[in-house]
């Protein structure tokens, strides 16, 4: 072996390997030390995959934990535009599953982008349709959807939320902040088949999703007061409706209804007015629903009592140059009597003798020119006029619920407070607030706002009231077995050509409590524009007392009027 | 010895690996589960949504006057009478105790007075 000399193809050969291992040593070097910073990030894509998850939105149920909105996943379509041989064809094939025009699909596949939405939040069929079609260049992926269960139910109360989730109106907009699930990035690991193995760190947990909400409102009664108030709005021929129904002595709301009503799941093609919350937003002048209050406000003064006579000038009476009317010729009058006919000159010289000052303080006790503190969003305050503003003719006016502005909120908190043996509450509409595992964050507990009249003078307002429904002008509220309280109001819109009151446009409501006694249930129907017979005691009368009736059947009020069975059961 | 050593560090490389790749399959058995829980989760959350839609009020009183020919009970066909325990006749709610009974009017009660 010693003597053998190498050949020059021995050389060659030798050569070549030396040259061979520089090159790999050469390129070793250049990736793991050159390069090294430039590759692991490289890397370190491909193989990590940050995702960003948000928790998914709350839930909102009613008191009964009945759910009213909830999120769901839904299926989102995206598409890779710069992967695509022909966006022409994968519109084409896209358009009828999507229900997206083909030549808008197109567009957007047509951008130079690696990532467009084609359509979100898609119904699971489409989603599962789109996956069947295995497109190259399209693909799928989940999103929470807010859905609303019960479509057209409660929704100026309930609101809405937006495309990316975040709410718009109502409770979803006022409760954001719960309601709204953690958003949070997350780092997983892919393998060389781009599925994800596991998070980088084990302990990293999920994103919390968001709280959910009880609210006070009750499925069957909010349903009850839609239906009727509904089909009350139809035969009328009105506008508009809305509706309250509140619980005098915690202030809970049961049940809050605007007609028309709007689907939530389906608002884009809706005018901001649709979603307004009439409820709250809108101020109208009372006319007599106010009586109760300023009634209430007078005897507190000791300037009247029930029996007191007040002569009702036979119809017509002038007041600072203008002439205040009666519906009918009254003469002489108990002051329970103005009330229950809804005497406007009766009032008016009560409030007359009342005086601005203490009628003005009374407004403002009971509840009016301010917010409620209700907890939902766009909360009008109403419009009561500083002291200095009073014409000659306003507290003669404002006696009779004109030159003042109320919302339905105020008038119904106003009311309730008299059924609540004069003590004014906040309504509420959210009464729990708990983590998604259930545990227990906000407790919503009844608040007084302020004594407004003794216990005493709501007694005695509250019994004039009863006469306004057994024999005065509210006797379409009654319901049978029960001791009705109420006040029913009919007040002409302000015609915006004239500057004064139109003949022809009108806003009726009736407010009450019943069982009068031991009043369960406040509520307050308004009725605007209705056509016809428009009378608050023909138009918004018959729907306390329908509403009113199965309500307190529903929640086991029992009547207090004896009952016999014919035969033995 | 030597033998033993060599078959120790054997072993040792083997549990590593082993543990490594026992890892990534433990890592694919949690990802699976993990997109089974997604599943089952959304399959709850559309039940959910099934059940709440199916039990609203607006559709129940539908199904029960168009399809099971009910009617609404109109006004004062639903009395509330109460019985004391141990006697047949009903008395006024406001004397009775507290077993109740509800009971929607027909022909078999009289009119009320």
């Amino acid at each position: 072996m010693a003597g053998v000399v190498p050949s020059g193809r021995q050389y060659v050969l030798l050569l070549l390997l030396l040259c061979g291992f520089g090159v790999v040593l050469f390129r070793l070097v250049a990736l793991q030390v050159w390069q090294a910073a430039e590759l692991s990030v490289k890397a370190d894509r491909q193989h990590r995959k940050t995702v960003s998850l948000e928790g998914a939105r709350g839930t909102i149920v009613d008191r009964h934990g009945k759910v009213l909105a909830m999120n769901v996943e839904v299926p989102s379509a995206f598409g890779v535009p710069t992967t695509l041989d022909s966006p022409t064809k994968t519109a084409r094939v896209l358009a009828p599953v999507l229900h997206v025009r083909s030549e808008e699909l197109e567009r957007k596949l047509r951008q130079e982008r690696s990532f467009v939405w084609l359509a979100r939040k898609l119904d699971p069929e489409q989603g599962r349709r789109l996956e069947r079609l295995s497109l190259d260049g399209v693909g799928v992926v989940m999103e929470g959807r807010r859905f609303y269960p019960k479509g057209p139910f409660l929704p100026h109360v309930l609101g809405f939320a937006g495309m990316d989730g975040e709410g718009l109106e109502g409770i979803e907009h006022r409760y954001e902040s719960y309601l709204r699930g953690e958003k949070r990035m997350m780092v997983l690991q892919r393998d060389a088949l781009g599925r994800s193995v596991f998070p980088t760190d084990m302990t990293e947990r999920s994103p919390t999703p968001g709280h959910n909400l009880a609210l006070t409102i009750d499925e069957v009664i909010q349903y009850i007061t839609e239906r009727e108030l509904e089909d009350a709005v139809t035969r009328a021929q009105a506008k508009s409706g809305t509706m309250i129904v509140l619980d005098p002595r915690t202030g809970a709301v049961l049940a809050m209804a605007v007609s028309p009503r709007f689907d939530p799941n389906v608002v884009s093609n809706l005018s901001p007015d649709r979603w307004r919350n009439k409820a709250l937003t809108d101020a109208y002048e009372p006319g007599s629903t106010l009586k109760a209050m300023m009634a209430a406000a007078a005897i507190e003064e000791r300037v009247v009592k029930p029996n007191t006579m007040v002569f009702a000038e036979h119809g017509r009476m002038s007041v600072a140059k203008t002439v205040i009317h009666d519906h009918e010729k009254f003469g002489w009058l108990s002051f329970a009597q103005v009330i229950q006919k809804s005497s406007n000159i009766g009032a008016a010289k009560t409030g007359m003798v009342l005086g601005e000052q203490r009628l003005h303080r009374y407004l403002q006790a009971f509840g009016f020119g301010q917010k409620t503190g209700i907890d939902l969003p766009g909360e009008a305050v109403g419009l009561v006029k500083g002291l200095k503003d009073w014409g000659r003719r306003s507290v003669a006016s404002i006696s009779i619920g004109q030159e003042i502005g109320v919302t339905p909120i105020q008038m119904v908190s106003a009311m309730a407070a008299l059924a609540n043996e004069g003590v004014l509450m906040r309504p509420y509409v959210v009464s729990e607030i708990r983590s998604s595992e259930g545990q227990l964050l906000k407790q919503a507990s009844p608040q007084v706002r302020q004594r407004v009249v003794s216990p005493e003078t709501a007694h005695t307002v509250t019994k004039i009231l009863e006469g306004v429904v057994t024999d005065g002008t509210g006797t379409k509220a009654a319901i049978p077995g029960f001791r009705v309280a109420g006040k029913t109001g009919t007040a002409q819109k302000i015609d915006s050509r004239t500057g004064g009151y139109s003949a022809s446009r009108f806003v009726t409501s009736f407010t009450g409590y019943v069982p009068a006694e031991n009043p369960r249930l406040a509520m307050i129907v308004v009725i605007d524009e209705p056509q016809g017979d428009a009378w608050g005691g023909t138009v918004a009368a018959p729907v306390f007392s329908r509403v009113g009736e199965q309500v307190l059947s529903y929640l086991g009020v029992g009547s207090q009027e004896p009952v016999t069975l014919a035969m033995a059961l | 010895m030597k033998i033993l050593a060599v078959l120790l560090g054997l072993c040792l490389v083997f549990v590593f690996v082993w543990e490594r790749v026992d890892m990534v399959r433990v890592g694919y058995q949690i990802e699976r589960l993990k997109r089974d829980k997604t599943a089952l989760e959304r399959q709850r959350d559309e039940l959910r949504v099934q059940f709440s839609t199916l039990s609203a009020s607006g559709r129940i009183a539908r199904v029960a006057t168009k399809e099971l020919g009910m009617g609404l009970p109109q006004q004062g066909q639903v009395v509330l009478v109460q019985f004391r325990p141990g006697s047949s006749q009903p008395v006024a709610v406001a004397d009775a105790a507290p077993v109740e009974v509800r009971v929607a009017k027909n022909d078999l009660l009289a009119r009320r007075y």
